[in-house]
C-alpha cells in the first residue's frame, strides 16, 4: 500500500509549542490559592512506626493541613497489580520512599520545613537487603503471603538430553544494577475542585483510567467525581506507570477542599519511585557442533524492593524472551522475584526484555567464539521464522522480523568493515595509537508487544469531523516524548485523506478522551492506530449511508474500540505475547588500556517495528534507546546501602551526556509489515534499546578479551580485569 | 529581606523586588509566570534551567536573582521573531526532531543560542562540547546537533 502522510518526515504536532515554552508540563501548573504540598517519607528503610506526631508540624506558619492514615476515607492502599503499597503508612515502613505524612502549606518552603517538624517514633525492624536470603523460608516475611512474589517454572523438550546433544556448552552467571528511569521532569501535578465539584487531578500518570480507578478507591468517591489527565508530560519511560503523586495530591484536596500542587525534588523522586529490576541471572547454553542451537537453561533472580509493582509480569517477560529469538529444541527456564528492603522495582522501557537479553545475547557471542563462526551467521542460522515454536513452546503466529535485521546488519557497513575498522587508528595521536583497542559486537532482541495474555488490553478513540474539514481525534494515552500523538494525527489524516494540518490530537483527559488503556508495552502505535481506523471505517459507512439518501452532514462523531490479539493459551500474567517488535545492533567500541576509559564510538540499528509511521520520530527513539542503552552498560547504577540510596542526584547518578553518545548513529527500518497492524505499523520503542548493552558487552570481548558479566562497566572495571588477566593484551 | 531589582527581561524592562536569597529560575516560573524555564535537578547538573544573562548562558537554579540586576535576560519565551515566528533555530529543532519530551529543550535551545552568538559555525565537537551541561534522557542527542548545525547553516546563509 503506498501512503502519503504516513512514512513522511513530518512536523511533530506538539514540536513548535514545545521550542517556545509554552507547552504546560504538570510541574508548570498552578491555581489561585493553591497549598504546596510536601511528602514526609520514611526515615529508615524498614521500621514498625509507634508513633507519629504532627502537632508542631500542623502549628507551624503557614500550614494549612497536616494529613496521616487517619485521613484516609477509603481504602489505604493502591498499587498496579496488587494493592500493597500504602498511601500513608501508619504501622511499618518498608521502603525510604513510604510516605508517612502529607504536609499542605502555603508556600514550598513552609512545606518542607513542617515536613521536617513532623516527629515519628520509628522501632527498625532487621532489614532485608540480601535477595539470596529472601528465599530463605526463615527470613520474616516484609508482606503477609512470605517474600517471595512470584516465581516461574517453565521447559520445553528435555533440557539434560539437548546439553547431551551439545559439542559447545557455555555457562555464566550475570548481575544486572537497579536503573533510574532519570526522566527529565520529576514526578508533578495538579488538583483542585471544579466548578462541578470534580475533583481535577492534572498529574503525569501514563495511564489515566487505572489513576482514575484508585484515586476512587482512596478517597471512597464515584469515578465520575474524578477526572484525571495527563497530556504532555516529561518523559517516563514505565517510571510512572505506577502511581507517583497523584493519590497525595488529591487526598489533600479532598480534605482542605483547596487546590494542591507538588513537584518532587530529584533527590525524592530518585528515592520514591519504580526502578529497573536489579537481577542475578545464571545461563547454560549449549550448541552442537554444526552451529545448532540444543538448549538453553536460565535462572532468574530479580529483586522487586518493597512492594510488588510490575515484579511478576517483569519476571515473566525475562522468562518469555530468555531464548533471545531463537529456535532452541530444550530449554528451561526457572525464576524467582522476591521483596528486599532495596527500594522498589516496576516497569522500565525492555520491561524484562532488557535484562533477559543481555544473557542470552552475551552467550550466543560466546558460544560463537567457542565454535569458531561468525556471530551473525550464528545467530541467523538458529532464528526464529513465522511458525516456529518459541523458547516456551507457543507458535510465533505473526510476523517476525528477526531474521531480516540480522541479514541486513550482517550487510551494513560496520560489520561488514569490521576487521578494517578495528585496525583504524587515524583518528587518534600515534602516541596514544598503541594503547587503543577497538571491537565490534552484536545482539539481536525480541520484545513483545501489549499486555499479553490475561491482562486486559483494549483501546478505545473517538474520531470527530468537524466544520471545514477540521478533524478531532481524542485518546486516552499520553503524549510523554515518544511521539505517539504524531503517528496517530499520520494515520488519521492517511485514512481520511486530510492533510495533516486539519488534524488535531486531543489527549489524555478522563474528562473528554475515551478509555485508550495504558501508555505502555510498545503498545500505542498498534492498538491506539488499530482504534482509529476503526472509527474513521465506521464514519465513512455513515457518511456513504447518508449521501445515498442525499443529505449530508457537518458534525460527525465515532467511537471505536480495538482488543489487542493475543495467543490462545495463557502461560503466566500477560505471558506469552502473540506479536513482537524486532532488532539487530551492530556496536562500535574503543578501549583506552591506559585509562580504562570505554567509548561507544557508532551504531547500527536495523529495527523491526512494522511499517515506520514516522521516520522522524522512528530515529529520535532508536537513538534515545541507545543512549540509554549506553547508560544501562557503562554508567548508571543505583547504589544503595543497606537500604538507603546513596547517589540521588544527577552529580552522583551520572546519565550520559552529549559527549557519551556517538554522532555515527544509523538507523535502518526494516518494515516487514505486520497484517493485523494499523497500516502495518507495530512499535519499537522498547526493542531500540534492549539490545544495546549485549552489543557493547560483546564488542568489548572482541577488543580487549574481556567478558564482563556485571553491569554497569567502568574504567575502574577495565583496569581491574586487565591487572586480573594479563596474557590479555 | 528584600531588594529592588530593574533588569532587561527578554526586552522589556523589568522592575521588581525579590527576597536576596530568591534564586533567578523562581523569580522567572514563580513571580513572572514564565514557566518555559525548567527545573530538573536543582544543582547545576541538568541544565533545564539554563537562560542567557547578557548572553552567557547560566543554570538559573544556582543564579541568585539579584544578580541579574542592570542585565540583559533572555529565557526561552523571548528567542522568537516578533510576529509570532519562530527564530531559526527553534524552527530547525522543529524541522530535525531535536525535541520529544521536550522538557529539556529550552535549556537546550538556550544553551545553543549562546555558541551560535560566539561561534557562528561550530564543528559536531564544539556543540557537543558546549552541550555537556545539558542533559536530555530522550534523543540520544543526534537530532539535537543536527537541529544546531542545521540553526548556524541557515543563520550563515541569511547574513
Ligand atoms: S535545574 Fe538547574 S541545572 Fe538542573
Ligand atoms: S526531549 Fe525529553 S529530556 Fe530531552
Amino acid at each position: 500500500m503506498k501512503c502519503t502522510v504516513v512514512g513522511k518526515r513530518v512536523e511533530r504536532k506538539d514540536a513548535r509549542a514545545k521550542v517556545t515554552g509554552e507547552t504546560i508540563y504538570p510541574s508548570d501548573r498552578s491555581r489561585e490559592g493553591m497549598l504546596w504540598v510536601v511528602a514526609v517519607r520514611a526515615a529508615h528503610p524498614h521500621a514498625r512506626i509507634l508513633s507519629i506526631d504532627t502537632e508542631r508540624a500542623a502549628a507551624a506558619a503557614g500550614v494549612v493541613r497536616v494529613l496521616t492514615a487517619r485521613d484516609v476515607p477509603g481504602e489505604n492502599a493502591f498499587g498496579i497489580q496488587f494493592h500493597d503499597m500504602p498511601v500513608l503508612c501508619s504501622d511499618r515502613v518498608r521502603y525510604l520512599g513510604d510516605v508517612v505524612a502529607l504536609v499542605g502549606a502555603e508556600s514550598r518552603r513552609a512545606a518542607r520545613q513542617a515536613a521536617a517538624l513532623v516527629a515519628v517514633d520509628y522501632q527498625p525492624l532487621a532489614l532485608l537487603t540480601d535477595p539470596e536470603q529472601a528465599l530463605d523460608p526463615a527470613t520474616p516475611a516484609l508482606h503477609p503471603g512470605g517474600n517471595i512474589l512470584h516465581e516461574v517454572h517453565f521447559h520445553k523438550g528435555n533440557i539434560s538430553v539437548g546439553f547431551q546433544k551439545s559439542a559447545v556448552i557455555v555457562e555464566r552467571s550475570y548481575q544486572l544494577p537497579m536503573m533510574d528511569h532519570a526522566f527529565l521532569e520529576t514526578e508533578a501535578g495538579l488538583s483542585y475542585f471544579d466548578e462541578n465539584d470534580v475533583l481535577c487531578v492534572e498529574s503525569c500518570g501514563q495511564y489515566i483510567y487505572r489513576d482514575r480507578k484508585q484515586i476512587a478507591s482512596v478517597l471512597g468517591l464515584a469515578e465520575e467525581k474524578i477526572r484525571v489527565s495527563a497530556e504532555m508530560v516529561g518523559g517516563a519511560f514505565g517510571g510512572k506507570d505506577d502511581i507517583t503523586v497523584q493519590i497525595q495530591l488529591a487526598l489533600m484536596t479532598y480534605v482542605t477542599g483547596r487546590p494542591a500542587k507538588m513537584v518532587a525534588s530529584r533527590e525524592e523522586s530518585i528515592v520514591a519511585h519504580s526502578k529497573r529490576h536489579p537481577a542475578s541471572m545464571w545461563f547454560k547454553t549449549g550448541a552442537s557442533k554444526s552451529g545448532k542451537l540444543m538448549a538453553v537453561e536460565a535462572r532468574f533472580l530479580s529483586d522487586t524492593g518493597a512492594y510488588a509493582s510490575l515484579g511478576g509480569p517483569v519476571l515473566n517477560l525475562m522468562a518469555e524472551h530468555a531464548a533471545g529469538p531463537y529456535l532452541v529444541p530444550h530449554v528451561k527456564v526457572d525464576g524467582h522475584v522476591v521483596y528486599t528492603n532495596n527500594g522498589f522495582s516496576g516497569a522500565f522501557r525492555g520491561f524484562g526484555c532488557t535484562q533477559a537479553c543481555v544473557g542470552i545475547e552475551s552467550q550466543m557471542d560466546l558460544m560463537a567464539r567457542a565454535l569458531r563462526r561468525d556471530p551473525l551467521a550464528f545467530r541467523q542460522a538458529n532464528v526464529l521464522h513465522q511458525g516456529d515454536a518459541a523458547g516456551l513452546g507457543y507458535e510465533m503466529k505473526t510476523a517476525v522480523g528477526a531474521e531480516p535485521t540480522i541479514r541486513a546488519a550482517r550487510a551494513g557497513k560496520l560489520y561488514r568493515q569490521r576487521r578494517r575498522i578495528k585496525k583504524d587508528r587515524t583518528h587518534v595521536s600515534p602516541s596514544l595509537a598503541p594503547f587503543i583497542r577497538r571491537g565490534v559486537g552484536v545482539a539481536s532482541q525480541m520484545q513483545g508487544l501489549g499486555l499479553g495474555v490475561g491482562i486486559e488490553d483494549q483501546a478505545e478513540v473517538e474520531v470527530v469531523l468537524g466544520p471545514g474539514g477540521a478533524v478531532r481525534v481524542k485518546v486516552g494515552t499520553t503524549e510523554i516524548g515518544q511521539g505517539a500523538y504524531t503517528a496517530y494525527a499520520q494515520m488519521t489524516a492517511e485514512r481520511l485523506g486530510v492533510p495533516l494540518e486539519q488534524v488535531e490530537i486531543v489527549g489524555a483527559d478522563t474528562g473528554t478522551c475515551p478509555d485508550s488503556g495504558a501508555t505502555t508495552a510498545s503498545r500505542t502505535t498498534y492498538a491506539v492506530g488499530n482504534a482509529i481506523l476503526l472509527a474513521i471505517a465506521k464514519l465513512e459507512q455513515r457518511r456513504s449511508a447518508w449521501a445515498a439518501q442525499g443529505t449530508g452532514r457537518e458534525n460527525l462523531s465515532a467511537r471505536a474500540n480495538f482488543t489487542v490479539p493475543t495467543q490462545d493459551r495463557q502461560l503466566g500474567d500477560g505471558l506469552p505475547h502473540l506479536l513482537y517488535s524486532y532488532g539487530t545492533h551492530v556496536v562500535l567500541v574503543e578501549v583506552n588500556t591506559l585509562t580504562g576509559e570505554i567509548s561507544v564510538e557508532a551504531v547500527e540499528a536495523y529495527l523491526d517495528g512494522g511499517r515506520v509511521v514516522s521516520p522522524l520520530g522512528f530515529e529520535g527513539q532508536s537513538e534515545g534507546g541507545i543512549a540509554q542503552g549506553i547508560g544501562y552498560t557503562l554508567f548508571e547504577e543505583v547504589l544503595l546501602d543497606r537500604g538507603r540510596f546513596l547517589n540521588t542526584n544527577f552529580d552522583t547518578y551520572i546519565l550520559p551526556s552529549s559527549k557519551d553518545v556517538p554522532t555515527a548513529i544509523h538507523t535502518v527500518p526494516i518494515e516487514v509489515m505486520e497484517k493485523s497492524g494499523p497500516l502495518g505499523a507495530k512499535g519499537i520503542s522498547e526493542t531500540c534499546t534492549v539490545g544495546v548493552a549485549p552489543a557493547i558487552l560483546n564488542a568489548l570481548e572482541d577488543a580487549i578479551g574481556i567478558r564482563f558479566v556485571r553491569l554497569p562497566v567502568r574504567a575502574e572495571d577495565v583496569i581491574l580485569a586487565r591487572e586480573e588477566s594479563p596474557h590479555e593484551s | 529581606m528584600k531588594i529592588d531589582l530593574s533588569f532587561t527581561l527578554n526586552g522589556s524592562p523589568i522592575n521588581t523586588s525579590v527576597a536576596v536569597d530568591r534564586r533567578l529560575v523562581d523569580l522567572l516560573r514563580d513571580e513572572l509566570d514564565l514557566t518555559g524555564t525548567k527545573i530538573g535537578c536543582e544543582e547545576g547538573e541538568c541544565g533545564a534551567c539554563t537562560v542567557l544573562v547578557d548572553g552567557q548562558a547560566v543554570n538559573s537554579c544556582l543564579f541568585p536573582a539579584p544578580e541579574v540586576d542592570g542585565k540583559h535576560v533572555i529565557t526561552i519565551e523571548g528567542l522568537g521573531e516578533s510576529d509570532n515566528r519562530l527564530s531559526e533555530l527553534q524552527q530547525a529543532f522543529v524541522d530535525q526532531g531535536g525535541i520529544q519530551c521536550g522538557f529539556c529543550s529550552p535549556g537546550m535551545i538556550l544553551s545553543a543560542r549562546a555558541l551560535l552568538n560566539e561561534n557562528p559555525n561550530p564543528s559536531q565537537d564544539e556543540i557537543r562540547e558546549a552541550l555537556g551541561g545539558n542533559l536530555c534522557r530522550c534523543t540520544g542527542y543526534v537530532q539535537i546537533v543536527d537541529s544546531i548545525q542545521t540553526a548556524a547553516a541557515r543563520e550563515n546563509s541569511d547574513d
